[in-house]
């Protein structure tokens, strides 16, 4: 599930398969190490450092590398490998009983937090216990409060509240769900539900152990204790963040990192300009750094050639990948509750003005034609939109619109003449950043051909999605970005268009095609078939492709480029980010 | 100046319009085709990179609305700083104390910070007051907010400069011969202050231009796809190496102008001051 | 000496004052936006009523305006504690309040920042001083001549170009276009952990601020000299046969330095509050940035903070200035 419009993941390989990691022999330090690695970026510290607080792909694939370690893992491997669950601090991918309601993981021995004292059972459950304190520890996940058999109370909430709360707190109900055992070394969750890859979602560092003692709530954002190969010597929003070894931790102890913990140092610079940052990239004025954002549209030329492939002068030190994203315009069903409105609206958009804007299609994605991705393999079939409907046109279908808003004058006047009226007209929500806003004067232009009116909301980048969730602020159409938790549609079709999903935007459960489309969806989440149910999740993508829940966008692609003494770089697949925890220095 | 006003005259002359995108002018990345920003006889500037507008086209719009906002911000900030200033240097006592402490008092705020910080709030309000909507509630803003913040300098300026007048021979005999304050004031006093507003106007002109292109830079004010000066600046900075035709010539422009009214202004200052000059 | 004594109580008295005022109305400006500064603490999926109105509570939001605005004086003397068990924070006296999207005490985060930019203001005071005042005096001595004319040029494209477009343009085709460029493209280095690398993190830094300052300061302090030059007293000094230069530095100079002083004294309590433009281009983490940020993400208890903090530095300072000259000139006291 994804909050933040660069986010989440995507797991493409088939799931049952988790290679367990074979246990390295060797016990020295690898051969590349060594060395200060350089991060730079142009945000002005990380959303959230606290392990319960950390969402985002590009986050989980930093941290879990450095800093914190889950249960399991997804392998540190480049293509389809990337996506298989190893053991990280369980001794293997956890052991399922009772109809999937039931998990087990033991953890190894030898695994300590930066301060020595050991890993046990009582601090992961601590770390989970965290997830619902969702007053302090915000922004994070939310499984645990969704999957634990915890009771809710009267308002829909759990009635455990999580560690700090003191009053109606039914801290019983949690100790029933999460349990240790008496060695303190085995770690049992009861489920509500059957889950049958919950051991994908324990991958996620909300399932981190935190220690109790050095727990400080809301603060403890700024100083995580480690459990990894590497501890924060400094960390100041605003400046940069500093990791150094963690001297207590055990490489035997942590098979997945042994081999792979290079750098002896490691450096966040935040808040460099983006110009500066891209050009310093360009010149390759630091041989050392990386860049944690994409470079900027108007830089791609000096990196990759027009069809998107990497220039002679930056082999081996640029990739252009498609990442796990899928970008679209959610529909507020409940305000734009008109069929050929929202279709007009998809016909009339001007693609082609709006990727050549972004850098073309090379850099940006391709046009979308629902919310899963061809890479999701078994969930995804052609929906017949986009490229593949005969009236979509790249640069907008004047015709077809025109044709579907007069169709709308009789079937719904009321939005239409809202649709029309220039001193009204239809609320876009989106992000305030430079390409959006410059890119707004095509959706204007373009709509307007149309003689539909546009207007637009443009958010701060951070309260973005806080504005846009809220059912009572949200506008008509509100830019946004999804790829799923792991690679089953059962984290993309039910999050995104049913009312109990994390990520709700359409607010279509107004519409009369919703019931359907509800009983179908629920059937699917526990069907035991998993080519049938992707057909399904194919199925039902279709379903909100055709009653217009969301304007495609494109399936997105990343640009990531590091310095030229990096080795180790490559697209962590599960996680669309670079892998991070391989990266070395050359010597 | 002549050439902002008349834009709509120049658009149709050179046959440019600011709102056509163009984007035969661009390949398929965004980026111009042709070298110096694609600058042709259709282009006499080149075009905007990534959306295709006529570069000369939106800068002739943008610098409208820019002057819009530099001259309603200076006129603003005149009358009040005026009126302050003449009241307070005329009547003395009471009224001027308690207008001096209200100028501390205002000059303390951290200015620059301080619009910053109300424009979203402030912009928020106005639409909501349902005087104006998005860009106009943001021109608004920054032309109120100018002058608030504006005419404490000039009102002491002034408020000296009536202080020093009143005490001369023509404005006591005026006082003794029973001639009404208002019409000192009017009479006597306003035709000696002219010096100093005008020398202030060729400073603030100026000022509030670039202060324009610095709030448009940090992302606030006017928004795109309105042009002004600033957010074409603001924009162009990011195609510092890509395209430096496009990122020098809006900023000359810019500079060209400041310049401009700061040579007019010591112009000024040199024929209106006799003191400077001597 | 009574009559200072009486001048500098009431002239602390004032400033007192108008730091309550300015403290009061920063605090009133921003209670009254159209904000629901609870809602802005948990943030961005934050949308169930029941956190906002726990974090309401632990903020002290739910309390009434007075009660509030008397909360926050007294915990500028006091310190504050807010929330309660594991999860409780304390931010210690002076306390400008908890920010919850930085996660640490306000007083923490201006600690961190104000060094920086006391760094940079101090650094380009000097640097645009000795530009400034030097060009000056050079200009109006050799009025008319082409050391008058350069230095006009100086000024006239100095006020012409924005802090930020210079900053961009010395990083871009000073630092990454030129291989053997010591100076770092941005970011900042403490002196107490490199002094030369910090040294280095500052040069540029240093001369962007002080080349738009020593334009203004050019142009005053010329108009100054040039001005006093026709006073009385120095065209007797002349005319007793004392040497230009002696003139220059003795007398004129003398008379120019408290309006100089006055200007700069003001500028530099202006910068003290953040030199925003500066700082951003070149990834300063000073008070500027701070308090840019907390604007883009509407983090109340640092604008708060940060504007009493700006607008505290120009009073104190302004109240500083005036008493110096108290001291000097007896004639100010009355």
């Amino acid at each position: 599930m994804l909050k933040g419009k660069k986010s989440l993941k995507l797991a493409l390989a088939s799931i049952t398969a988790a290679a367990l990691a074979g246990a390295a022999l060797t016990g020295c330090a690898p051969a590349n190490a060594g060395g200060t690695l350089t991060y730079l970026t142009n945000s002005e510290a990380w959303t959230h450092a606290d392990p319960q607080r950390n969402y985002t792909g590009m986050h989980i694939a930093w941290f879990g590398s450095y800093m914190h370690r889950t249960l399991t893992a997804y392998d540190r491997a480049e293509g389809a490998a990337g996506s298989a669950v190893v053991p990280d601090l369980a001794t293997d991918t956890g052991r399922a009983s009772n109809e999937n309601k039931t998990w087990e993981f033991t953890l190894r021995d030898g695994s300590t937090f930066e301060d020595g004292t050991p890993i046990t059972c009582e601090d992961v459950k601590y770390g989970v216990s965290r997830t619902f304190a969702t007053d302090v520890i915000t922004d994070g996940p939310t499984y645990a409060i969704g999957m634990l058999d915890i009771p809710t109370a009267e308002d829909g909430t759990s009635v455990y509240k999580g560690p700090y709360a003191t009053e109606n707190n039914d801290t019983a109900a949690f100790d029933k769900a999460v349990t240790c055992s008496e060695d303190h070394k085995t770690i049992t969750f009861n489920l509500k539900r059957s889950v049958g890859d919950f051991n994908y979602t324990v991958t996620y560092l909300s399932f981190s152990p935190v220690p109790k003692a050095k727990d400080d709530g809301d603060q403890y954002d700024m100083h995580p204790v480690s459990s990894g190969p590497y501890k924060i010597k400094s960390y100041k929003a605003n400046d940069s963040m500093v990791l150094v070894r963690n001297d207590k931790w055990k490489a035997d102890s942590d098979p997945l990192r042994k081999d792979r913990a290079f750098p002896d140092k490691i450096v966040v610079k935040f808040g460099v300009a983006e110009e500066v940052r891209d050009q310093t990239m360009l010149a390759d004025k630091d041989k050392t750094a990386v860049s944690l954002d994409a470079l900027l549209p108007t830089n791609l030329s000096a990196v990759f050639d027009d069809k998107g492939e990497v220039l002679a002068k930056f082999k081996g030190r640029a990739i252009n990948v498609y990442d796990p994203y899928v970008r679209y315009a959610a529909v507020n069903v409940a305000k734009l509750n008109c069929l050929p409105v929202r279709q007009a609206i998809y016909y009339a958009k001007d693609f082609q003005g709006l990727i050549t804007l972004a850098g073309g299609q090379a850099f940006n994605g391709d046009p979308a034609d629902g919310v899963i991705k061809p890479l999701m393999g078994l969930d995804y079939a052609e929906t017949g939109y986009a490229t593949k409907d005969a009236d979509w046109k790249p640069e907008g279908n004047v015709e077809k619109a025109k044709a579907l808003m007069e169709q709308a004058k009789t079937e719904c006047p009321e939005l239409h003449a809202r649709a029309t009226d220039p001193k009204r007209g239809i609320v876009y929500d989106i992000a305030d950043t430079e390409t959006n806003k410059k890119g707004s004067a095509i959706w204007i232009e373009s709509l307007a051909k149309a003689g539909i009116t546009i207007k637009f909301n443009f958010i701060e980048p951070g309260k973005y999605y806080s504005v846009v969730l809220d059912p009572t602020k949200q506008g008509d159409l509100s830019a946004a970005g999804w790829a799923p938790d792991w690679a089953n549609a059962s984290t993309v079709i039910p999050e995104l268009f049913t009312q109990e999903g994390g990520f709700p935007m359409s607010q279509n459960w107004t519409d009369p095609a919703y019931a359907e489309f509800k009983k179908r969806s629920d059937a699917n989440l526990s069907e035991p078939d998993r080519t049938k149910q992707g057909k399904e999740w194919a199925a039902l993508n279709k379903y909100a492709m055709d009653n217009m829940w969301i304007i495609p966008g494109t399936f997105s692609k990343t640009q990531e480029i590091w310095g030229s003494k990096i080795g180790g770089a490559f697209f962590w697949e599960p996680q669309g980010a670079l892998s991070f925890g391989d990266l070395y220095l050359k010597k | 100046m002549l050439v902002v006003i008349f834009a709509p005259v120049i658009y149709s002359l050179l046959g440019i319009d600011p709102e056509a995108r163009d984007m035969s002018a661009l390949d398929g990345r965004g980026e111009v085709a042709g070298e110096w920003n694609g600058i042709s006889a259709k282009h006499p500037l080149g075009v905007i990179p990534g959306i295709g507008y006529d570069l000369l086209a939106r800068m002739l719009f943008g610098a409208r609305v820019s002057f819009l906002i530099a001259l309603a911000s200076t006129v603003i900030t005149v009358f009040i700083g005026l009126v302050m200033g003449v009241v307070g240097g005329y009547f003395r006592g009471r009224v001027d104390s308690v207008l001096g402490r209200f100028t501390d008092f205002l000059l303390a705020f951290p200015t620059f910070f301080m619009i910053l910080a109300l424009s979203a709030p402030t912009v928020e309000r106005i639409e909501k007051s349902g005087w104006a909507d998005g860009n106009q509630a943001r021109i608004l803003y920054l032309i109120l907010i100018f002058a608030i913040f504006g005419w404490p300098y000039l009102s002491r300026i002034i408020r000296a400069q009536v202080i020093s007048i009143r005490e001369r021979d023509f404005v006591l005999s005026a006082q003794a011969l029973g001639t009404s304050n208002l019409r000192i004031l009017i009479k006597e006093i306003m035709p000696n202050v002219w010096t100093p507003i005008i020398i202030y106007v060729s400073l603030s002109l100026p000022g509030y231009l670039t202060a324009e292109a610095v709030f448009s830079y940090l992302g606030i004010g006017v928004q795109p796809p309105m042009p002004t000066l600033g957010t074409i600046i603001a924009d162009s900075t990011k195609y510092m190496m890509n395209n430096p035709t496009f990122f020098f010539i809006p900023s000359l422009t810019l500079i060209l102008l400041v310049l401009t009214f700061n040579l007019l202004g010591d112009a000024l200052r040199d024929a209106l001051d006799p003191k400077s000059e001597n | 000496m009574n009559g200072l004594l009486a001048y500098i109580g009431r002239r602390l008295g004032i400033t007192l004052l108008i730091l309550l005022a300015v403290s009061f109305t920063v605090y009133v400006i921003f209670s009254l936006l159209p904000y629901d500064p609870a809602s802005l603490t948990c943030g961005k999926s934050c949308n169930d009523p029941g956190i906002i109105e726990a974090n309401r509570v632990r903020l002290g939001y739910d309390k009434p305006f007075w009660e509030q605005y008397w909360i926050f004086i007294v915990g500028l003397f006091a310190g504050r504690t807010f929330g309660e068990g594991q999860a409780e924070i304390f931010c210690a006296a002076p306390s400008f309040g908890y920010s919850f999207l930085q996660h640490s005490c306000v007083t923490d985060l201006i600690g961190d920042a104000l060094p920086v930019t006391i760094y940079l203001a101090v650094g380009a005071l000097v640097l645009w001083l000795i530009v400034g005042v030097g060009l000056g005096v050079i200009a109006a001595r050799y009025r008319g001549k082409i050391w008058d004319t350069l230095s006009t040029a100086f000024v006239l494209v100095g006020t012409s170009l924005p802090t930020f477009l210079t900053g961009l343009v010395l990083i871009v085709f000073l630092v990454i276009k030129v291989d053997w460029s010591p100076f770092p493209a941005g970011g900042y280095t403490a002196p107490d952990e490199d002094f030369g690398g910090w040294l280095l993190s500052m040069i540029l830094p240093w001369i962007t601020l002080a080349f738009a300052y020593s334009a203004i300061y050019t142009r005053f302090v010329r108009s100054q000299i040039l001005e006093i030059s026709t006073e009385d007293y120095i065209r007797t000094a002349k005319a007793k046969g004392l040497g230009e230069r002696t003139v220059l530095f003795k007398h004129t100079m003398r008379a120019a330095l408290a309006p100089i002083v006055t200007m700069a004294g003001l500028d530099f309590a202006g910068l003290l509050g953040g030199a925003i433009l500066t700082e951003a281009v070149f990834n300063l983490p000073g008070m500027g940035r701070l308090s840019l940020n907390a604007v883009m993400d509407i983090d109340l208890p640092v604008i708060v903070a940060t504007t009493i903090l700006a607008a505290a530095i120009v009073v104190v300072i302004n109240m500083i200035l005036d008493i110096v000259y108290a001291f000097l000139d007896p004639r100010v006291r009355v």
